[in-house]
């Protein structure tokens, strides 16, 4: 199978990943809840991970680094700390149901949507910038399209956020390990990612970068305080209720090594190049449209959405399937960013890579897509 | 030889300051507090050998990580805080 679904998990990890998963459930158990060494070392585990996760996200402090089940469960931690019943936030065009969601289930919740049409990212900072001064209380903005791969303008929105002293929660779930992603340039509120996507953990592992207020939304043990019975006022063990995941940490701290040593610019570049030889090859095919940015823009990431002319995106997913190519078509949980390219109605068939695609791999796909378009 | 216990707020904290001073050449390990001391209930504390705590303290004062409490364990195993 030639895997080009990494934009929803990467499948090839580094062979160091999966080690540390199998050591790590052999070997140790959970930090904070004894003194013996099977606690100790899944302590050590745990807090590595975080001191890793400071040194690739441009933070300095351990304790604001939460460990999540997922980018979802990140973000929705994130939205419940800052957002309020009957607030006004501000959101991107490209948000995915990760975002909307949580949203959606606040009461009285009024979301204004910085439309911006895709790679546009001037029209976005237009947009951004008017709705801010018409007063909000949070932003809520993805880094890089999960559809699209489109980068957004992250280091001016923040910028206008500051500006407007306004809370901003960034959704880093495709931008995490492949482009820059740094809390102190920022100065988000907070920053959430999964760590099965661009930083190759395993399934069940996220972050949350904090940097603002938190609450809770899950209560529990914490290994601290324990008379008390409300949580922890402090970081992390105040979002960290319950047992931790740490097979899946262990793995994470891998994955994160791997990512730090590999470089987040290089892995970019890589995917970059893999997505520009894409476009190349299939744009100059009739009947499929590629949804691609501008040349040398730099405003795209490693993922391609396309459609063949006159063909249902789940066929050519299936067919692409059954001639061994791993890819994804509909909706990607991120209607609002069809809305905003106008693929709404039909979805769009997603190519996604990691820095194990090669380019061998991304020409066969290309080859079998223009196959597919002469039938 | 008595040693010192820095209490700290929750294991992490105590991973944290353990690293401060590691990185500084002072031995600290990261341990759970001894019940007595564990105000609100289970805590987390690092040790540190008698020679090392005066600087110890200057080096987590210069990282801003607070000190709370300090108590020296004496060779019968009981605690006495320390102030400083």
């Amino acid at each position: 199978m030639i895997y080009l679904d990494s934009a929803a998990t990467t499948l090839q990890k580094p062979p160091e990943v999966f080690r540390a998963v199998a050591c790590a459930m052999h070997r140790a158990t959970t930090p904070g809840r004894g003194g013996h060494r099977a606690a100790q070392l899944a302590a050590e585990l745990a807090f590595r991970c975080r001191e890793q996760a400071c040194q690739l996200f441009g933070m300095n402090d351990p304790e604001q680094v939460v460990f999540t089940m997922n980018a979802t469960h990140a973000l929705n931690l994130a939205i419940h700390s800052v957002v309020r019943p009957g607030d006004t936030v501000i959101v991107s065009g490209f948000e995915h149901n990760a975002v909307t969601r949580p949203l959606a289930a606040l009461d009285g919740v009024t979301v204004r949507v910085a439309q911006g049409a895709l790679f546009q990212p001037r029209t976005l900072l237009c947009q951004m910038e008017r709705l801010l001064e018409q007063g909000a209380q949070a932003v809520v903005c993805t880094h890089v399209s999960n559809v699209f791969g489109y980068i957004l303008p992250m280091d001016e929105i923040a910028r206008l956020c500051r500006r407007a002293g306004v809370p901003l929660i960034v959704d880093a779930s495709q931008s995490a390990g492949c482009v820059p992603v740094d809390m102190s340039r920022w100065q988000a509120a907070f920053v959430a990612m999964p760590g099965h996507k661009g930083l190759y953990g395993p399934q069940g592992t996220g972050l949350l970068l904090c940097g603002g207020p938190t609450r809770p939304l899950l209560f529990g043990g914490t290994g601290s305080h324990s008379r008390e019975s409300t949580m922890p006022d402090f970081l992390p063990d105040r979002l960290e209720a319950g047992t931790h995941n740490i097979p899946g940490i262990a793995g994470l701290l891998a994955g994160l090594r791997f990512v730090q040593r590999v470089g987040v610019e290089r892995i970019g570049a890589h995917e970059q190049r893999l997505i520009r030889l894409m476009v190349r090859r299939l744009e100059r095919i009739p009947g499929v449209q590629v949804f691609a940015a501008p040349e040398d823009s730099g405003l795209q990431s490693g993922v391609l959405s396309l459609r063949l002319r006159a063909r249902e995106c789940e066929q050519v997913a299936e067919e692409l399937g059954r001639l061994g190519f791993a890819v994804r078509a509909g909706m990607h949980c991120a209607p609002a960013a069809h809305r905003t390219a106008g693929t709404l109605d039909t979805g769009t068939v997603r190519l996604s890579v990691s820095a194990f695609t090669t380019e061998q791999e991304v020409l066969a796909a290309c080859r079998a897509l223009a196959r597919m378009a002469e039938k | 030889m008595p040693y010192y216990l820095i209490t700290c707020r929750s294991l992490t904290y105590a991973q944290r300051t353990a690293r401060v001073l590691e990185r500084v050449g002072i031995r600290a390990r990261v341990q759970r507090a001894p019940a007595s001391v564990a105000e609100e209930g289970c805590g987390y504390c690092v040790r540190l050998a008698e020679r090392d705590l005066k600087q110890a303290v200057q080096q987590l004062s210069a990282a801003e990580l607070p000190v709370r409490h300090i108590y020296a364990v004496q060779p019968d195993g009981s605690l006495r805080e320390v102030f400083l």
